[in-house]
């Protein structure tokens, strides 16, 4: 519940699926990342330098920033194909809901395994539209570039807030808030899920996970 | 709390074993002594000779269909139980490490620190550990949000007499019901059983949020409803054993023993959610109903019946002629004894005398019920209005004994309980849905960093405040947004003075703090007037002019002598009226919480609200803070000694009783002074229940509290009942009961307080009752 939680709506067609979501999701990492740390002798460290680098898409009229990390970039990717492959299996009206959550770690005791406390949630809900014919395309094309811009800028603005972020970690914590399996920079420890909705607005997993909650919690 | 769950545990298996070892493995024969046992050795029938052998016991067991059946469900029964005490053990060490680790509170010192202290701890810690992200800082409001979430509420539910509880039975009159087992169906369908209202802990499920498809989650909700009442008749046989023999297992040695016991009263489940504010921890609230216990009992206790008494007399001298000669015979040879039934009689000769004893009254008792009445009004805070000046009656009385049951009543309604409550979810519950949806739509506001929470806990005056108690003009609430009874007026001054640090937003600080005002100020004039006046103690409360108001109430009852903060209650006036003036100034100088400021009881001093020394007070309650330019005393070490959180709450709790006692008294000032507007509004509301003008007493026509159906005479009661009662909510004599309220107040409030017409189109969702009203009250203009 400690959990700060942002929606993020878009309304795309099936072939710029995959740019949107990479679009968003990198701009949020952009700002969640920082260089890898390098610890020093004295328990000082120095942060290393992340470079940048602009993105084309192909099928939006939108250009955008992120981190020039080439792991990390296919790590982003492969989660968003297999949420697109999810999306175009499941047969729905083409609406979906992927979730890039930051967490953090918490050890604990045998036998439970450690913990993941998400600080911040964000779900950018997909709303696939399909289009008639090539002029309808080209007038979405524009629109959702001004779109995925407008959605940029609040994402900028959300994270200038100055709300809670973990705080820095000693050497030894590092691993339970930042994510430094990565070659060139390091993101906060993030984890991406998704789920496809039906029309009823919950998905079976879900319902099934809160029933067994529930019934603990009788 | 884990022994005490251990032990729960072992109870189960306990009276599971033993009833059945009970039924099937003795042989009562031997032991009622009708067979005969061969002995060898000595010729005394022992124990262990009525006990079956263990193949005979176990066959038996084995044979009977119904008692594997019932081992069988006791057993999942137990292990769900187990499950969730194993369960519990975890979070019990979480809390633990917090205590520890957190709140640097060792488990030894524990018992030694206040709620206070643990909360200004946890407010302390939130600032430097920032254990809730959304927000810098954490007030004592959101905590006790985030804990008394649920509870919030069900009281807003009863307040608003959402709820089934109330019936209308053919004999018994006017009855409510309200038990554990239905407590626990209610929680179990709206906050945590499976598909509830509530998605998680803290936030209610977004559809229901919206208006828009409100009859489809009213159907949802009516369709769950319905299927958990057949699941608690499908139970129904089980439980009631269970409750049963638990029942029977615990009280049946407090019978033999003590049989009075059950004469004794308790605070009924419905009176303990009538009388509870909104954010009032349970703590809180016990100790509150604990203070006024004993008024109650005495309160109770005065009313004899005459009738009564002379039959109980009369029992009890014939049945104590045939116990004393059996006693007698037994004294003079004990082989008496042995004679069958002998035992039997005697015990129950005893139990009945005993029970006839407590009907026959204390010859020293006396009868003076209204004071008992407010002195008990001042520890519970809420009371209807209709009892005010009619403490007398039995009518009273009976609703009364609503509130403070007998326990053997209790008991009674426990073993019903499983029967009852299929009926009430299965039939009454269902038809109330849609109300049920639309009050969780209407009144869940989502505070940042809490959760969602009832927006009536929020104890905001402007949102939910009621004219006739104090918010006359600061209110902009409809009857429907209105809480009953001054709850949310009086719920914001108990929590102002239980946590005086607290920062409320800028209008309730308005209103605290010209109550406090306006009562220090009626406290100064009314002692002065008493102490020159020489007043004595038995005043009454016709001749309540505005500024002896305090006066009458402070110098009424004798047990309000008790407020003085344990000094001695002497009898004499003079002494009481000091005690009583040090006391309130007690009171004043602890209301910042600085204490600095010692008036020593002075009388110039107690003129002290003057402007700037209420604003003083007033801002210092609000800001908290310790510095004095005024400091007048050299602080005695007296009051010094004193200061620490455990007087400060006993003076917190008598502060709070002198507020309670003023707004009631301004509340029925108020309504008195709307008396004579009712009269000739009343001759054009067409079936309007409360339409017969009662002659009897003119007291009777003001305003009925919503929450109490009054025992006036039954065709009142019934219609009331029948319309208003269980649809208190729909239906069009909403209307009519709301136009007998409000009307009276529009020629006084002409704006602010009642706009009606303003507010119908706030509600977008069509509420019959309110499109109804306007026409109505511009017809009475």
């Amino acid at each position: 519940m400690n959990c700060r939680s942002e929606v993020l709506e878009v309304s795309v067609e099936g072939r710029q699926v995959d740019e949107a979501i990479l679009a968003l999701l990198h701009t949020i990492l952009l700002h969640r990342s920082t260089g890898k740390f390098h610890y020093k002798k004295e328990g000082t460290y120095s942060i290393g330098t992340v470079g940048t680098q602009d993105i084309d898409c192909d099928f939006i009229d939108f250009t955008f920033v992120r981190v020039s990390s080439e792991e990390l970039d296919r790590a982003i990717r492969k989660a968003v194909g297999e949420f697109k492959e999810a999306l175009s299996n499941s047969g729905s009206d083409g609406m979906g809901q992927i979730s890039l959550e930051f967490y953090q770690k918490k050890k604990s005791r045998w036998p439970f395994s450690d913990e993941c406390i998400p600080w911040e949630v964000w779900s950018i809900k997909v709303n696939v539209v399909n289009l008639a014919n090539e002029q309808e395309r080209q007038i979405c094309r524009e629109k959702v570039g001004e779109k995925l811009g407008e959605k940029v800028i609040n994402i900028v603005e959300v994270i200038n807030r100055h709300e809670y972020l973990p705080k820095m970690p000693t050497q030894s914590e590092v691993d339970n808030v930042f994510d430094t399996s990565l070659k060139d920079v390091q993101p906060y420890l993030y984890k991406i899920t998704y789920q496809i909705t039906d029309s009823l607005g919950t998905s079976v997993s879900t319902t099934v996970r809160r029933l067994i909650k529930d019934t603990l919690a009788l | 709390m884990l022994l005490g769950e251990i032990f729960e545990l072992v109870q189960l298996v306990f009276v599971v074993a033993f009833t059945v070892f009970l039924a099937n493995c003795v042989d009562y024969d031997i032991l009622f002594a009708n067979k005969l046992v061969n002995h060898t050795d000595s010729a005394k029938v022992t124990l262990p000779d009525a006990f079956l052998p263990v193949d005979v016991c176990s066959a038996r067991i084995r044979d009977n269909v119904f008692v594997i059946f019932i081992l069988v469900i006791s057993g999942v029964f137990w292990l769900h139980r187990l499950v969730k005490f194993i369960y519990n053990i975890c979070c019990y060490w979480e809390i633990r490490s917090f205590y520890i680790n957190a709140l640097k509170l060792s488990m030894a010192d524990l018992p030694y620190f206040t709620w206070q202290e643990v909360q200004a701890r946890i407010v302390e810690i939130q600032k430097e550990h920032q254990i809730c992200i959304h927000k810098k800082e954490l007030t004592e409001l959101d905590i006790y949000h985030r804990i008394l979430r649920f509870k919030n509420y069900m009281v807003a539910m009863i307040n608003k007499s959402l709820l089934p509880i109330r019936s209308r039975l053919p004999f018994l009159g006017d009855v409510v019901f309200y038990t554990r087992g239905l407590k626990y169906n209610f929680e179990l369908i709206f906050f945590w059983g499976p598909s509830s209202l509530f998605e998680n802990e803290w936030s209610l499920k977004t559809e229901y949020k919206r208006g828009g498809s409100r009859l489809e989650l009213a159907d949802r909700l009516s369709s769950r409803i319905l299927w958990i009442g057949i699941a608690n008749l499908l139970l129904c046989p089980v439980i009631l054993i269970w409750q049963i023999l638990y029942a029977f297992f615990s009280y049946t040695e407090v019978i033999k023993r003590e049989p009075g016991s059950l004469g004794a009263r308790c605070w009924s489940l419905y009176g303990r959610f009538y009388l509870r504010h909104f954010n009032e921890l349970d703590h809180e609230l016990m100790s509150r109903l604990s203070k006024g216990y004993k008024a109650s009992s005495k309160y109770m206790n005065c009313f004899m019946s005459p009738l009564l008494t002379v039959v109980a007399k009369n029992v009890v001298f014939f049945a104590g002629s045939i116990l004393a000669v059996l006693i007698a015979l037994t004294i003079y040879d004990e082989d008496v004894l042995a004679v069958e039934h002998v035992l039997t009689s005697i015990t129950l000769l005893g139990v009945c005398i005993t029970v006839c004893r407590s009907f026959i009254p204390d010859k020293h008792l006396v009868f003076c019920p209204e004071q008992l009445l407010k002195v008990i009004l001042a520890h519970i805070h809420y009371m209807p209005d209709h009892w005010q000046g009619n403490a007398h009656r039995y009518e009273t009385r009976d609703e009364f004994a609503q509130l403070f049951q007998y326990k053997a009543v209790f008991i009674l309604e426990e073993l019903l309980s499983p029967v009852i409550t299929p009926f009430i979810l299965i039939f009454c519950l269902r038809r109330k849905s849609l109300e049920i949806i639309d009050f969780f739509r209407n009144f869940t506001v989502e505070v940042v960093g809490v959760g969602d929470t009832c927006s009536f806990a929020q104890m905001d005056v402007r949102q939910h405040g009621h004219p006739a108690w104090m918010s006359a003009g600061r209110t902009e609430a409809s009857i429907y947004q209105q809480a009953e009874d001054g709850k949310t007026e009086l719920s914001l001054m108990h929590f102002a003075i239980t946590n005086p640090r607290w920062q409320p937003p800028r209008e309730s600080t308005t209103f605290i703090s010209q109550l406090k005002e306006k009562v220090q100020r009626e406290a100064a004039c009314g002692q002065q007037g008493v102490l020159h006046e020489n007043h004595i103690l038995t005043s009454t409360q016709s001749e309540s002019e505005p500024h002896s108001l305090i006066a009458n109430l402070l110098a009424g009852p004798p047990p309000l002598g008790s407020l003085h903060l344990g000094r001695d209650a002497s009898v004499s006036n003079h002494a009481v009226d000091v005690g009583l003036m040090e006391g309130t100034s007690a009171l004043r100088s602890f209301s910042p919480l600085s204490g600095s400021q010692h008036l020593r009881g002075s009388f110039a001093s107690t003129r002290l609200p003057r402007g700037d020394g209420a604003a003083l007070v007033g801002g210092r309650a609000m800001a908290g803070s310790g510095a004095d330019a005024r400091t007048a005393s050299s602080g005695s070490s007296a009051w010094e000694g004193q200061l620490n959180s455990m007087v400060l709450s006993e003076y917190a709790s008598t502060e709070m009783s002198i507020h309670a006692l003023y707004i009631h008294e301004l509340h029925k000032q108020q309504s008195r002074g709307q008396l004579s507007r009712h009269t000739w509004h009343r001759r054009d509301s067409d079936e309007s229940s409360e339409g017969a003008p009662d002659d009897n007493e003119g007291l009777r026509n003001f305003p009925r509290s919503n929450t109490f159906p009054c025992a006036t005479t039954p065709h009142q009661e019934g219609a009331m009942l029948h319309n208003t009662g269980q649809r208190r909510y729909g239906g069009t004599t909403e209307s009519v009961s709301g136009g007998l309220r409000s009307a009276p107040r529009l020629p006084r409030i002409p704006m602010g307080g009642w706009a009606e017409e303003a507010q119908a189109g706030r509600h977008h969702d069509p509420v019959p009752e309110e499109d109804e009203l306007p026409p109505h009250i511009q017809k009475v203009t």
